[in-house]
């Protein structure tokens, strides 16, 4: 009898636990969308409840009056050409990793390895001089560039262990078929890692579209921010305003969010392939 | 020509890579390090100085930078204590669920939010005036507690941490999740039979096999407090009185906003060394112990 009260109680505590870091989890999203659409008064007599007026011309206001659209289209060619750049050179680098036996092997491997330990802290002030001598402050090659850096050694690790895992018969009937190197990429290992290559691709992108250091330093140009330094910029001229704030917020979000929706087990491979070995 | 195409190919397929990474991480972490040694002329069009390890010994006399650094230390403590061990108990209780996936898709949510938003998103949770933290606790007859979080450098520093930790325990749940699914369920069957009980079984089964995995959550999390910007940039700049003043933060606003790039690049090699020195010994600690 006891023992099933002690049962009890534990199931009913982890239900417990679970459903409040539930309602934890989502409070926040939550609180983003309704205080988009409530009017300032609204917001501090009632802060939990659903806006009573929904103010929906918060958005077309804040994209279209506030030009709040250019951003948007900078967050999306951001985050796509850094995503594309850096499968692509993963993938290439991935392959002689995966394939090849070579002298160096191991100290290359080394070297990009390392590159997962480098933070934007200790690149900054070197990156942003050879940008300024590039003339590459404020364009958008400038903000591309050394973004790719920070997620390019992860995309080789991934690319690598999931290359590796590719049936070595496979790889020799190919050889043997006459495959060049560039088939064997584009015709064997390519299609059967197409899992692999969209987690990755999942991964990279939010990262991007919501990386900030970088952009912050080398986007200072409003026409050229993308949305989480437009966002900042934005915040730094209205303050209070609350609700235009809470609306570029969920701008920002929402892409994200579909991808996230339509996308998850990539997410999930993403996330864990990395951490899992 | 088979064999050429043998000895070259490799290097062909990883050099776009690797020079990429030379121009973009590694020439600037040298270059870093070089200009830790120098410091400005005296005028604008005057060439940098060399001034050996001058710009380190100041940082051994700055006392904002050891401020700093402690937040960072605090920061990696409370990750630890926080989102990591939450992570843990979480993917614990989901592990044995038909509905985990469920439940980590909703944990991970706020992974996907960007650290700016949720700065901004918890500021105004935190607000004195209209937050929904003290109105919360007015409602459950807490009011006495509440007060003004990031405001009061006794909470700030805390009330922040809480913004990182509710964007990671997500993260956390579900990478240990993936390690728990790892683990051969018939070795649990074989301890309950022996009579093990559950804390019994977590202990000396699932954390032992699960190591691997806490390793790379550790170090996942050490290099993520000690470099970390965007929460503290956009919630509180450092203050309220320095009371949350992070390194990055510290070296950004020397860089950009007083000119001191020379101090800023000793500062951020030190920053890097640390999170090296750190990984490592825990990388080192766990592998000699197995």
């Amino acid at each position: 009898m006891h023992a099933t009260f002690n049962r009890l109680g534990a199931t009913l505590g982890a239900n417990g636990l679970l459903i409040l870091f539930v309602i934890i989890s989502l409070f926040p999203v939550y609180l983003m969308f309704i205080t988009s659409l409530k009017s300032q008064a609204e917001l501090i007599q009632n802060v939990f409840a659903l806006p009573r007026n929904p103010k929906w011309g918060n958005y077309p206001l804040v994209l279209i009056e506030r030009s709040y659209y250019r951003a948007v289209i900078n967050s999306l060619m951001l985050a796509g050409t850094v995503t594309i750049i850096t499968i692509v050179l993963s993938c290439l680098a991935a392959y002689a990793f995966a394939v090849y036996d070579f002298v160096g092997r191991q100290l290359l491997f080394v070297l990009v390895l390392v590159g997962l330990m480098v933070s934007e802290v200790s690149i900054l002030i070197p990156v942003y001089m050879l940008l300024k001598s590039w003339n590459l402050l404020n364009s958008f090659v400038g903000l591309v560039l050394p973004q790719i850096a920070l997620g390019l050694s992860f995309g080789i690790f991934l690319m690598t262990t999931f290359f590796l895992q590719v049936p070595k018969d496979l790889v020799d009937a190919a050889r043997l078929d006459g495959c060049t190197d560039l088939q064997l990429l584009m015709r064997v290992m390519v299609p059967v890692s197409i899992p692999a290559i969209g987690a990755l691709a999942v991964i990279e992108f939010l990262w991007t579209w919501n990386s900030f250091f970088f952009p912050l330093v080398i986007a200072t140009r409003q026409d050229l921010m993308p949305l989480s330094v437009a966002i900042i910029d934005f915040m730094g001229r209205f303050t209070f305003n609350y609700e235009l704030v809470a609306t570029t917020c969920v701008i920002m979000f929402v892409p994200i969010l579909i991808l996230y929706v339509l996308t998850q087990r990539s997410f999930r491979r993403g996330v864990t392939m990395g951490a899992v070995k | 020509m088979i064999d050429a195409r043998g000895r070259l190919g490799p290097y062909l397929f990883l050099g776009p890579a690797i020079l990429y990474l030379a121009i973009w991480v590694y020439y600037p972490i040298a270059k870093n390090f070089y200009l830790s040694f120098f410091t400005a002329g005296a005028s604008r069009s005057d060439a940098p100085q060399f001034v050996g390890l001058a710009n380190y010994q100041r940082l051994l006399s700055d006392d904002l930078f050891f401020r700093a650094l402690m937040h960072n230390l605090a920061w990696v403590a409370l990750s630890i204590v926080i989102p990591v061990v939450i992570g843990l108990v979480l993917a614990v209780l989901l592990v044995e669920r038909r509905a985990r996936l469920f439940y980590a898709a909703v944990f991970f949510l706020p992974v996907t939010v960007a650290p700016i938003m949720a700065a901004i998103v918890w500021g105004w949770i935190y607000n004195p005036t209209f937050g929904a933290l003290n109105q919360f606790l007015a409602v459950v007859g807490l009011g006495g507690l509440a007060q003004p979080w990031l405001a009061d450098p006794a909470t700030a520093l805390v009330a922040v941490n809480m913004i990182g930790s509710w964007g990671y325990y997500g993260f956390c749940a579900l990478i240990f999740l993936a390690g728990l699914q790892g683990i051969d369920p018939e070795i649990y069957d074989a301890a309950r039979i022996d009579g093990a009980n559950s804390f019994r079984r977590f202990w000396s089964i699932t954390l032992p096999l699960l190591k691997p995995t806490l390793v790379f959550v550790l170090v996942y999390t050490i290099i993520g407090s000690m470099k970390f910007f965007d929460i503290i940039y956009v919630a509180t700049k450092g203050g309220p009185d320095n009371s949350t003043q992070i390194v990055a933060v510290y070296m950004f606003d020397l860089f950009i906003r007083q000119g001191e790039q020379h101090y800023a690049a000793a500062m951020s090699m030190v920053l890097t060394a640390i999170i090296l020195v750190m990984s490592l010994l825990v990388i080192r600690n766990a592998t000699r112990r197995t």
